[in-house]
């Protein structure tokens, strides 16, 4: 294969050398002795992956946008502390490499200061144990996932939920549907990983008991007929009132199937499948989702009295080219906007660690739109824990069942499902961090 | 010139010098750079697997990421349920998708052109999606494969990805030492002289379908270490881990490299880490959409696939050696 010869060997080591030499000379970002990483006398950077493209992204690739905008509406209020903030958003197409890969980016070349709201459970898994912000001390605000296992605060030591568990969410609507639907066969179709076992024990822990229990590993309704065998199992087994606990895509394939087949249940929709952008960016009529049940721990997108929705509507209208004013939209702008307020706590000069410290210390006492309180704390790592019931109107909008949003909150271990009595506090002046 | 005996030896210490040069080289660089470096190995492997099925023995397959998924999915499985050191997992990683690939290897030696090319194109596409109908393969969420932190005895300083790039670097090494010698070996001559003239070489006696399906084990072997690693790099093995794109990005990797030369094989895993930093910087400099950004590097991997078959069918470093020897047939007339 090689034809060694003494010029050859004194040919590769020279550029062998050489290489090494420039190689070694690409500077590594100086650390700024007094300024923490991604922070800048004039900016502050944070970082974002989720999928902006692909099969996963309808829906969600509407996020960024609606963060930035918020950050727009802050920065040209004079920002946080004389700096403004800015998003740096990558596309991971759904796909843990991806997700790995541009996490890298994000933190080893733009130096961002904290990792943003990135998505799904299983690439936020992936970066948490190859990219390892834990170990790198980055804080990782808000994941976009309700796995319970992020806010175990030992293994993920820097990260932050927002987003009510999987296993809050079982329990409230394990309550609603015993209160509900007292003597009705129940059917459940969950995903089957980290996400339906959240959701199984949830349900198990209050006590519901199902009829049939339908299992569907994550990606299989993208298969051609297998949706119409979960319609065969729930119909066979009788189930008055079904529960859909799996992605959107899953969720507007069931409907989708059922319809064909003539199987019309009382259907339940879980937080994340049910969201009616997606399902309807998924080819799947809104119609479809009439007179379903879902649940939100948000105000409703089109409650215009609310003074949150109210105004994130103005700042949509202002700096998001007036985008479809729908769930995403809403979740992004109120990520955006806990986000502003904890920066704002960090202090004049926030660094990594006072982020941490500021969410441990005051975050409960962060405004938001959201309808629980959050729960952060020295000893808790996660956010809202509590929705109430609606249901959905023709063209897809959830509104609250009896006109009025009835919150139930619980926790993600042994805690009792409870009506809660909280009163969100009046929003900041403008909407603005104070 | 004094020739220097290309020996065992002197192609031994050649390795060690390689290795003992990037290892230098990992304390040098910035912890991004590291991380390439271990992606970097990965396709090195990869490339290589792929560059002795097609380039020495002739057959060609657009189905190396559905072996590379067997091997990371084995070595994922091994780890959590038996808790194998991950060494072992990588061996097993290696023996799984050598096994699929002599199932495999026996159906491709009875095929060839256009129809191998489809039933491994088949596989490629169809065999990621078997992990969304076993939940033991953890669906589209996949199972994590977590490799640990490096020793401490490596001290404090020592990063996550600096281990990656050496478990990485020195699988890339011993394969490719390996891979070297089994190539002058018996059975490299064997599997050139089938990719030559397949009945010239049935007449001197050599078993073609035999070494096919050998060779499309030993392939399939190192594409299973390759999936290994990339699962390693990225602490998870999942479907979406192993598209159709990923075969197709090798198989460019290969051609880039040269088909038929193994030490082109850098030029290859280079190129494919290299591309999507160069689609990042003209997708910035040119401020374009998400969804060009998003396609830019599949563009440009192509067109390059495309100017290479053009211009160099053979890869630069094939063009290069057959310059030299014209040169030096001209000099010594």
């Amino acid at each position: 294969m090689f034809g060694y010869n003494r010029r050859k060997l004194l040919v590769a080591s020279v550029v062998l050398a050489t290489g090494g030499l420039t190689l070694s000379a690409i500077p590594a970002q100086a650390f700024s002795p007094r300024m923490e990483v991604g922070v800048s006398s004039t900016e502050i950077k944070l970082g974002m992956t989720l999928p902006m493209t692909g099969t996963a992204s309808p829906g969600y690739n509407k996020i960024p946008s609606a963060v930035k905008a918020y950050f727009d509406y802050v920065n040209a209020n004079g920002g946080i502390n004389g700096r403004k903030i800015t998003l740096i958003a990558k596309d991971d197409q759904y796909v843990p490499t991806l997700a790995v890969a541009k996490t890298n980016e994000l933190l080893l070349r733009d130096k961002v200061f904290a990792l943003l709201s990135p998505l799904g459970t299983a690439n936020n898994k992936a970066v948490a144990s190859s990219v390892n912000p834990g170990r790198r001390r980055v804080p990782v605000l808000f994941v976009n996932t309700g796995f319970s296992g992020f806010a175990n605060k030992k293994a993920y030591p820097t990260t932050f939920t927002i987003l009510p568990s999987y296993i809050v969410e079982a329990k409230i609507m394990a309550e609603y549907i015993k209160d509900t639907f007292p003597d009705k066969k129940i059917g459940l179709l969950y995903q089957d990983d980290d996400f339906g076992d959240d959701a199984l024990a949830g349900f198990k822990q209050a006590g519901l008991n199902f009829a049939i229990k339908v299992p569907y590993a994550s990606g299989a309704q993208g298969i051609a007929g297998v949706p119409a065998t979960w319609i065969q199992k729930l119909s066979g087994a009788g189930a008055e009132v079904v529960v859909l606990f799996g992605v959107s895509s899953a969720t507007g394939a069931a409907l989708g199937t059922a319809a064909v087949l003539k199987y019309g249940p009382k259907w339940i929709l879980g937080s994340v499948g049910g969201d009616a952008t997606t399902i309807k960016a998924l080819g799947v009529p809104a119609g479809v989702l009439y007179n379903a049940t879902g649940a939100s721990f948000l105000p409703a997108t089109s409650d215009t009295t609310d003074e949150y929705v109210a105004l994130f509507q103005d700042i949509n209208k202002k700096y998001n080219n007036n985008a479809v004013f729908d769930n995403n939209v809403l979740v992004g702008m109120n990520t955006a906007f806990v986000t502003a307020q904890a920066i704002k706590a960090a202090g004049t000069n926030p660094t990594r660690r006072s982020l941490i410290m500021a969410i441990e210390k005051s975050g409960a006492k962060f405004a938001s739109a959201g309808l629980t309180p959050l729960n952060f704390s020295a000893t808790s790592h996660t956010g809202y824990a509590g929705y109430w019931f609606g249901t959905y109107g023709p063209t897809g909008d959830l509104k609250p069942n009896g006109g009025a949003y009835t919150v139930y909150t619980t926790d993600s271990a042994n805690g009792a499902v409870v009506k809660s009595t909280y009163k969100r506090p009046a929003m900041p002046t403008k909407g603005l961090p104070n | 010139m004094h020739k220097i005996k290309s020996t065992n030896a002197t192609r031994l210490l050649f390795f060690v010098a390689i290795g003992v040069f990037f290892f230098l080289l990992s304390n040098r660089v910035d912890e991004l750079r590291v991380y390439q470096g271990a992606t970097l190995a990965m396709y090195v492997v990869a490339i290589s697997s792929l560059i002795l099925l097609t380039g020495y023995s002739g057959q060609v397959s657009l189905g190396h990421g559905a072996l590379m998924a067997i091997g990371g999915y084995a070595a994922a499985l091994s780890h959590e349920h038996f808790g194998a050191p991950i060494w072992i997992c990588f061996g097993i990683g290696v023996l799984a998708a050598g096994a699929a690939g002599a199932i495999l290897g026996t159906a491709a030696a009875r095929l060839s052109g256009p129809y191998l090319a489809g039933t491994t194109l088949a596989l490629a596409v169809g065999l990621p999606s078997i992990a969304n109908q076993f939940t033991i393969l953890g669906g589209e969420q996949g199972l994590l494969f977590d490799v640990g932190f490096p020793p401490e005895s490596l001290g404090p300083d020592f990063t996550q990805y600096k281990w990656y790039f050496w478990i990485a670097g020195l699988s890339a090494l011993i394969s490719i030492w390996w891979l070297q010698n089994l190539l002058r070996s018996r059975y490299g001559r064997t599997w050139r002289a089938i990719r030559g003239n397949e009945v010239a070489a049935e007449l001197c006696g050599i078993h073609i379908g035999r070494s096919k399906t050998l060779a499309f084990t030993v392939s399939s072997g190192l594409a299973g270490l390759a999936g290994a690693l990339l699962a390693m790099t990225i602490s998870t093995v999942s479907p979406s881990a192993f598209p159709l794109a990923l075969s197709f990005s090798l198989l460019t990797g290969a051609v880039l490299s040269g088909v038929s030369t193994l030490p082109g094989v850098m030029i290859g895993a280079l190129t494919l880490v290299a591309t999507p930093e160069i689609a990042d910087v003209i997708a910035n400099r040119i401020a374009a959409s998400e969804s060009v950004a998003t396609n830019l590097p599949g563009i440009l991997v192509s067109a390059l696939l495309i100017l290479v078959v053009l211009l160099v069918p053979n890869g630069p470093v094939e063009q290069w050696r057959a310059s030299r020897i014209r040169k030096s047939a001209n000099t010594h007339r």
